[in-house]
């Protein structure tokens, strides 16, 4: 038996490897699309693994923290310390902000955790270089992705900060590097202006009657000082005793202290349901797209191909080859260029994937997955050209 | 093979209608022909004299409208198909020789030759053995493994030619061989069409009107508006 | 010579299939789950940490003076300006006297006239007193003539009731007497008082220092209890230390202190615990401490202005120690990724004191020697697959 399919490859090699490279390139955007989803994705759930936490305890009737901006007084955490269960509380706030080295600023998710001891809920579980932060005020573990370096100054509103420790894959949901600051510090930048700012606010407590009451020396201060204090927080993180079901421990939490209370399972929920659900019905439609796109070329390809085989077709018929084997030639030769062109697609897709500035997942699953429909896409994008071929009239090969 | 070498190819007032009701046209209104074993026949014609139809009956290509049609011991056609595959038939009993070589172009020369019992099921060693037999005896040996673009017009007739053999059809059908070649070339080839007839035992209907070789041949078929007529050849002796 | 042909042909595919075959073999090994996870190791080391506290605070004086007055007036001199420094007893202001001065003229008046009036009264009892004696020597001699039958008894009774009557003008002149000195005594004193209040309305520097505030300017009406002017002892600055309370264990008074001021920094000043507080921030969470420097730098840092202090506790004997970074919550435990021959094993550890650099001591859990995990470019787990790098790549060490 011979194969007619490999002979004619290669025989014209370079023109199906060129080709096979086009829709390779093609094949690498749709794995590449669908990294982009499963990235974002990665990026909602390395929010949720990363804050350590197996409760979110946020402010009654919103879906905070990330998904909607919820503020709790600072001593909230006491009193969930003390619920059954629960074996570390710890505070902590998100704030998404301009981060400032050396002139240039960096979007960051600025980050405020309990630094005391490691292991509290929110703080960031492993690190690429240097160490955990040890002082309770004006320390920073950046994640790599922000571009800072160990010993860099940053500037997080009025202070600086040394990065003392670098992590990797801490981003928020939507991409953007956390920078793990001490909470306090976390809770004066989300409330504390900038200078020109509080100047203006103690002009307008000095000029209201109310607070500044000539019988009452020191009040305008009390007003004062109680406008620069901040004793809110975002969130407070909770981690229970394994051998608790995360409801069983939410459940007295959000009776008996009025606050809203998430398990993980609905965090992911809110995250993947409503942050970027949109995202990811676009991207969706995007890979629909580009796979009826790559299968209308396939079948273009091959039934030009084929087409431009007719004569060789036609006398093969005449001769007395099987429509059989001629139509076991072209679905080969579709197969083929289906398979390089899926290994120039992985290989474009996993050399060119670290340069987004979003993060790329590309996972074993979509690449399998992501074989067979192209297999099957080669079968049917065949089938056009084998109709053609099929049809042609062997006495055409008999000139008139 | 040898059961149906003694009749060659007889056809009885075959007869092809193309169309239907006031548009049908006749191009063939019974046709009567006889080739044997070892003959090589010409079957001359002016264009649109039903020429090219004669030989797509002949090379079960397209269905006549009644007659009858036997290769060998076999009623191959007789108001309707008797054969139940046509395309096995043209495989192992017709041989076709073109004009235009038309090879494979992205098969080397040995497969070219090689492909058809190939494609039957013979082993490849086997087929391939037997292509370069066929290439030695008709002199393009030397070139069993090269491309066809690589080789000249009567090259390329000649692999052909032992395409066409490969499967010691009963039957050849040439359709202006010699057409592209100037008369030594067109006469080497008549030459082998000869020596293969005979050494093979085929019977060779060659449509041509090529007037270098039409002296060569012994009995010649005239074709005109669908009838054809016998008639002697001079039978040129080829060197 | 067709041979080789055909070859040719065959490896000039060869030559594009093999390496995209072996790209796509690479590719798939270098980044889907197959890839090992690059991780960085240290040898636990039995060393010595010197932990330290941190804390930031703020420069404030220990005794800080507000002068102004007690009454409600208005401010007729302002003597200083803010950065004067001043001695104990100087004047640096005075409150508007108003009608002070006519009253304490008025009480003295009235003072005068209160002790002409006892003048008055004395010469009274004076006269009284002769009266008595008279009607004393009257009474006995009638007494005697009485004896003798001389007189009647009418008249030697008559001459008893004027004794008697005597005796009552004596004990009410003196009670007179007493009066006026009580009224004029009254007097003294309420002018005194007055006099002791006019001066309150000068304001006085109570010990020698620094004036660090000018509240109120000449004219402004002020209510008792509003400083006119703050002054501080220039030499009582201290910081005002906060700890935070999760990592303060340790702090006492007498340990060694670094200071670095905000508007000095890259200069560490020494200083010292002065004294531990004992109410602690119970909002902030935060325990207080004062420190004072061991030489107050010169110039004077301002008041209020931010420092960070780092307190140096005692070395402690040589313990296990790992880096920070190492530590892992894993499952709700504390604990640190070991690799035992070649395969990565969590062991639980109790963590004991830790210092500024990010060494930790470990108590119980590992041994000395052990390979631990220090980095790993994923996050591990107990089937993970590891390869020992020294560094790991894409970030400086």
């Amino acid at each position: 038996m011979i194969s007619l399919a490999g002979r004619d490859i290669q025989h014209a090699w370079g023109k199906f490897v060129f080709t096979g490279v086009g829709l390779g390139l093609l094949i690498g955007v749709t794995l590449t699309m669908a990294g982009v989803y499963r990235g974002m994705v990665d990026d909602a759930k390395a929010l949720l693994d990363n804050s350590g936490a197996d409760l979110w305890v946020v402010q009654q009737g919103t879906l905070g923290p990330y998904a909607e901006s919820s503020s709790l007084y600072d001593d909230a955490y006491r009193g969930i310390l003390g619920m059954p269960g629960v074996t570390r509380a710890a505070n902590v706030t998100y704030l998404t902000m301009q981060v400032r080295h050396g002139g240039e600023d960096v979007r960051a998710m600025v980050v405020g955790v309990v630094t005391g001891r490691p292991g509290e809920p929110g703080q960031p579980g492993y690190l690429v270089s240097g160490r955990r932060i040890t002082r309770g005020h004006y320390e920073a573990v950046a994640d790599i992705a922000a571009g800072f370096k160990l010993g860099d100054q940053i500037q997080i509103r009025r202070n600086l900060y040394t990065v003392v420790g670098l992590t990797r894959r801490m981003v928020s949901s939507s991409g953007d590097p956390m920078v793990f600051i001490p909470i306090k510090d976390a809770q004066e930048a989300q409330f504390l202006k900038d200078n020109d700012a509080i100047v203006q606010q103690r002009r307008r407590a000095a000029a209201n009657p109310l607070f500044n009451r000539p019988g009452v020396p020191g009040l305008l201060d009390a007003i004062i000082a109680s406008q620069s204090t901040n004793p809110y927080v975002n969130a407070v993180l909770v981690q229970i005793k394994p051998s608790l079901s995360p409801e069983e421990a939410a459940e007295p939490i959000r009776r008996w202290k009025r606050l809203q209370v998430y398990t993980r399972e609905q965090m992911e929920g809110i995250l993947v349901g409503k942050l970027i659900a949109t995202s990811a019905r676009q991207i969706g439609m995007f890979l629909v797209i580009l796979a009826i796109v790559s299968a209308a070329i396939i079948a273009f390809i091959i039934f030009t191909l084929t087409l431009g085989k007719i004569r060789e077709i036609a006398v093969l018929k005449l001769i007395g080859t099987r429509n059989r084997t001629i139509a076991w030639m072209i679905l080969q030769q579709a197969l083929a260029l289906g398979m390089i062109g899926f290994v120039v697609g992985k290989i474009a897709a996993t050399i060119w994937a670290p340069f987004f500035p979003k993060y790329v997942l590309l996972v074993p699953q979509d690449a399998v997955g992501g074989f067979f429909i192209l297999m099957v896409i080669c079968v049917l994008a065949s089938l056009l050209a084998i109709r053609a071929a099929l049809r042609v009239d062997p006495a055409e090969a008999i000139g008139g | 093979m040898a059961d149906m070498g003694e009749k060659g190819i007889h056809i009885e007032a075959i007869c092809k209608r193309y169309g239907k009701g006031d548009t049908a046209v006749d191009a063939l209104k019974g046709v009567d022909m006889q080739v044997f074993p070892g003959e090589v026949v010409g079957l001359i014609g002016p264009s649109g004299s039903g020429k090219s139809t004669l030989l797509k009956c002949l090379g079960a290509v397209i269905e006549p409208t009644s007659g009858r049609m036997t290769l060998g011991d076999a009623i191959i056609y007789d108001n309707g198909w008797k054969i139940p595959d046509l395309r096995a038939l043209r495989r192992d009993k017709i041989g076709f020789v073109f004009q235009a070589p038309y090879l494979i172009p992205f098969l080397d020369v040995t497969d070219n030759v090689a492909l058809l019992p190939m494609l039957a099921g013979r082993s490849n060693t086997e087929s391939r053995k037997r292509a370069l037999e066929l290439l030695e005896a008709l002199d393009v040996g030397h070139r069993a493994k090269a491309m066809i673009s690589q080789l000249s017009g009567g090259e390329q007739q000649r692999v052909s030619i032992a395409r066409a053999l490969i499967n010691r059809p009963p039957v050849i059908l040439a359709d202006e061989p010699t057409a592209p070649l100037d008369s030594e070339r067109a006469l080497a080839v008549i030459r082998i069409l000869n020596q293969m007839a005979v050494q093979y035992e085929t019977a060779v209907i060659v449509v041509t009107h090529d007037e270098k070789i039409i002296p060569t041949f012994k009995r010649i078929y005239h074709i005109r508006d669908g009838k054809t007529q016998e008639e002697a050849g001079e039978g040129r002796a080829l060197v | 010579m067709m041979l080789l042909s055909m070859n040719r042909r065959t490896l000039a595919v060869l030559t594009v299939l093999v390496p995209l075959a072996a790209l796509f073999v690479y590719v798939a090994l270098r980044s889907g789950p197959l890839t090992p996870i690059p991780v960085t190791v240290t040898r636990v080391e039995t060393l010595s940490i010197t932990p330290a506290l941190f804390g930031i605070g703020t420069i404030e004086a220990r005794y800080t003076y507000k002068i102004g007055p007690t009454v409600a007036g208005r401010v007729k001199r302002v003597n200083v300006q803010v950065g004067d420094r001043v001695r104990a007893g100087q004047l640096l202001g005075e409150m508007d006297p108003v009608d002070f001065d006519d009253r304490i003229a008025s009480l003295g008046a009235a003072l005068k006239r209160a002790e002409a009036a006892a003048l008055s009264v004395k010469a009274q009892v004076l006269e009284a007193l002769a009266r008595k004696t008279y009607a004393d020597a009257q009474a006995r001699r009638y007494e005697q003539l009485l004896q003798t039958r001389l007189v009647s008894e009418e008249m030697a009774g008559a001459r008893k009731q004027e004794r008697d009557t005597a005796d009552a003008g004596v004990a009410a002149a003196r009670a007179g007497l007493d009066a006026a000195n009580q009224a004029s005594a009254s007097l003294r004193a309420d002018r005194d008082g007055m006099i002791t209040q006019r001066a309150n309305l000068r304001l006085i520097a109570p010990v020698d220092g620094l004036v660090t505030a000018r509240s109120a300017d000449p004219g402004t009406t002020m209510v008792a209890g509003q400083p006119v002017v703050e002054m501080v002892d220039p030499t009582s600055l201290w910081i005002n230390a906060r700890f935070d309370q999760l990592g303060v264990s340790g702090l006492s008074a007498g340990l060694p202190v670094r200071i670095v001021l905000r508007s000095l920094k890259g200069r560490e000043l020494d200083g010292r615990v002065f004294r531990v507080e004992p109410l602690a921030d119970a909002v902030t969470e935060e325990t207080l401490a004062k420190v004072v420097f061991e030489a107050l730098p010169e110039p004077l840092p301002p008041i209020g202005e931010l420092a960070e202090v780092t307190v140096a506790l005692p070395a402690l004997p040589a313990e296990m120690i790992v880096p920070n970074a190492s530590l892992q919550r894993v499952d709700g435990h504390m604990g640190v990724w070991l690799i035992q021959d070649n395969t990565l094993h969590f062991a639980p550890v109790k963590v004991g004191a830790t210092d500024l650099d990010g060494q930790a001591q470990i108590l119980e859990g590992i041994k000395s020697g052990d390979r631990v995990v220090i980095y790993s470019r994923r996050a591990l787990t107990a089937r993970s697959r590891i390869k020992v790098v020294a560094r790991l790549e894409g970030v400086s060490p």
